[in-house]
């Protein structure tokens, strides 16, 4: 009850901080939508396709890839770095809340924005004529697996590396977008070499959007894409460990008044 | 309520809290006072339990600190920490959850807490559109929210212009008149001796002195202090100690301790033949303690 409580609160609050700002959430709104339109216009030019067959490809790897990315990695780190830097870190520190809660309030409210990126994502790809005939539930868990490992790497990053703002937009320019482009984000890891291949998949992203692309474009179950599928839970799962240990980590080095 | 015994914390080589022992009974206000590096943040840190000491021991109503006791622990740090896009009762009704508050019982604390600080009317105002003064009431607010038994003020009136002052000292003192124990530390030496019902100076990690003002003033043998502005400092010290007048210096002031009380004409009188541009007679205070104790001790 106390971790549910403690969850929920903050959840609760980081929603209310973005709803009052506004600005990210319209960025994160634009941005896959815009990206969405631009890669189903290209499949649909470049690989003969209808728009609707466009728009299945490219809607799960816009998703995964893009939108998620930014709401949740990047949300997430803002999300921590902006308590460091407004020092309200500090008023956890000496409250009873539990790292746990933390960890979960900030992937619960980063759910609740992936979980609109994705209803705008597949609404818009439905609007151009798509249609999704995978598993929903086997869709739903790569979707949260996802989010899952977003959170976690965001929450590596905000308590190790990002000290301050601008040190996120670096972070993810440096690492982000190049795992993007090599996951599939941008470009349909069918036009990739076979040596760029082989070094996609050591990138989770890699897998998040082959995993959702099979499912939701193709149909696939679970036996289609199981490698795919135990690389991500393999990957969310130690993401949640080394978020906890950094949480840990800042704890021991940070927590003073 | 709060009973440090023989607290001690170092840093390396360097010893911040040397066998601290303070006693803070229920309901007290206490000043805790020290200039900067005496040990004031490291000994509130080990009361929240974020730091260990090396050794001592600290209860907090009878029970050892740990994590167990922070919700006894109420603390508004020197920032005002707030979310500052969340209106006054969002931060509130966040803070609260946290401490375990919900329903009833937290709508209840809420409106409690902006009514204790003044705030009511602004419930719905986001912090940052409010002034200093609010913000730094809002923060002591947080504090106040989960009940605790203990409020640790840091320095609440840093920063702030004179009615913002004015408006904590107020708050403080409801709190007292509500029985909550407030262990408040200052630089600000008025603001101890108006507000506190005991006084505490640290320096080098001890406590060097400790007391209600009455108790502390008779660390001084002095009925009162003249200050004195003369070009010839020289002649007036001399006039003076053949009187029996204690010299000291308060920055650039010269100033003197009587031993009894004297009149005016009588003060003025023992200078004779020596040009005064001025002179001021003050109770003995805080500050003369302060620096009295703090340069006395090693």
């Amino acid at each position: 009850m106390k971790y549910w409580r403690e969850t929920f609160a903050v959840a609760q609050r980081i929603l209310i901080e973005l709803l009052r700002r506004r600005r990210s959430l319209v960025f994160w709104s634009i941005f896959p939508i815009s990206v969405l339109l631009l890669n189903g216009y290209i499949l649909a030019e470049r690989a003969n396709l209808t728009m609707a067959q466009a728009f299945e490809s490219a809607a799960p790897s816009t998703l995964v890839g893009a939108a998620l990315f930014f709401s949740c990695l990047g949300g997430s780190v803002a999300t921590v770095v902006a308590e460091r830097e407004q020092q309200t870190l500090k008023r956890l520190f000496i409250s009873p809340i539990s790292g746990t809660s933390y960890f979960l309030g900030i992937f619960l409210a980063h759910s609740f924005i992936g979980i609109g990126q994705t209803l705008l994502v597949y609404a818009t790809a439905a609007f151009w004529g798509a249609q999704f005939n995978g598993s929903v539930l086997l869709g739903g868990c790569i979707i949260v697996l996802s989010i899952i490992s977003y959170v976690g790497v965001g929450f590596v990053l905000g308590t190790q590396l990002a000290r301050r703002t601008e040190d996120v937009n670096a972070l993810v320019a440096a690492f982000g977008v190049p795992l993007l482009i090599l996951g599939g984000a941008f470009l349909p890891t069918s036009l990739f070499p076979e040596t760029l291949l082989n070094v996609a998949e050591f990138n989770p992203i890699y897998h998040m959007n082959e995993a959702l692309l099979g499912v939701s474009a193709g149909g696939d179950e679970i036996t289609e894409i199981e490698p795919h599928f135990l690389f991500l839970c393999a990957f969310a799962i130690a993401m949640v460990i080394a978020g906890w240990l950094s949480y840990r980590r800042m704890l021991s080095v940070e927590r003073r008044l | 309520m709060l009973r440090i015994e023989t607290l001690n914390k170092s840093y390396g080589d360097r010893a911040v809290l040397q066998d601290l022992t303070l006693h803070i009974p229920p309901g007290e206000v206490y000043g805790l006072l020290g200039s900067n590096g005496a040990g004031k943040t490291t000994t509130i840190n080990i009361i929240c339990n974020l730091l260990k000491a090396d050794r001592g021991t600290i209860l907090i109503d009878n029970q050892p600190v740990s994590n167990a006791t922070q919700p006894l622990i109420g603390i508004a740090p020197q920032e005002n920490l707030l979310y500052k896009t969340l209106t006054c009762e969002e931060n509130l009704q966040f803070f609260g959850r946290i401490y375990g508050l919900r329903g009833r019982s937290l709508h209840q604390q809420v409106e409690k807490c902006l009514d204790a600080v003044h705030l009511a009317s602004r419930a719905r105002s986001p912090v940052e559109t409010l002034s200093g003064g609010m913000q730094r009431r809002m923060n002591i607010a947080v504090a106040l929210v989960h009940q605790p038994k203990l409020v640790i003020l840091d320095e609440p009136t840093t920063g702030l212009d004179i009615e913002a002052r004015y408006e904590i000292w107020e708050l403080i003192r409801t709190l007292q008149q509500q029985g909550i124990t407030v262990l408040l530390t200052t630089h600000l030496l008025d603001e101890a001796e108006r507000l506190s019902s005991r006084i505490g100076i640290l320096k080098g990690g001890r406590i060097v002195a400790e007391g209600s003002m009455e108790q502390l003033r008779q660390r001084i043998p002095a009925q009162e202090i003249v200050i004195v502005e003369t070009a010839d400092e020289q002649q007036a010290i001399a006039r003076a100690q053949a009187h029996g007048f204690t010299e000291r210096r308060y920055g650039n002031d010269l100033a003197f301790w009587l031993p009894e009380p004297l009149e005016l004409q009588e003060i003025i009188a023992r200078f004779d033949g020596i040009t005064l541009k001025s002179i001021a007679r003050q109770p003995v205070r805080l500050e003369h303690i302060y620096i009295e104790v703090t340069q006395a001790e090693p």
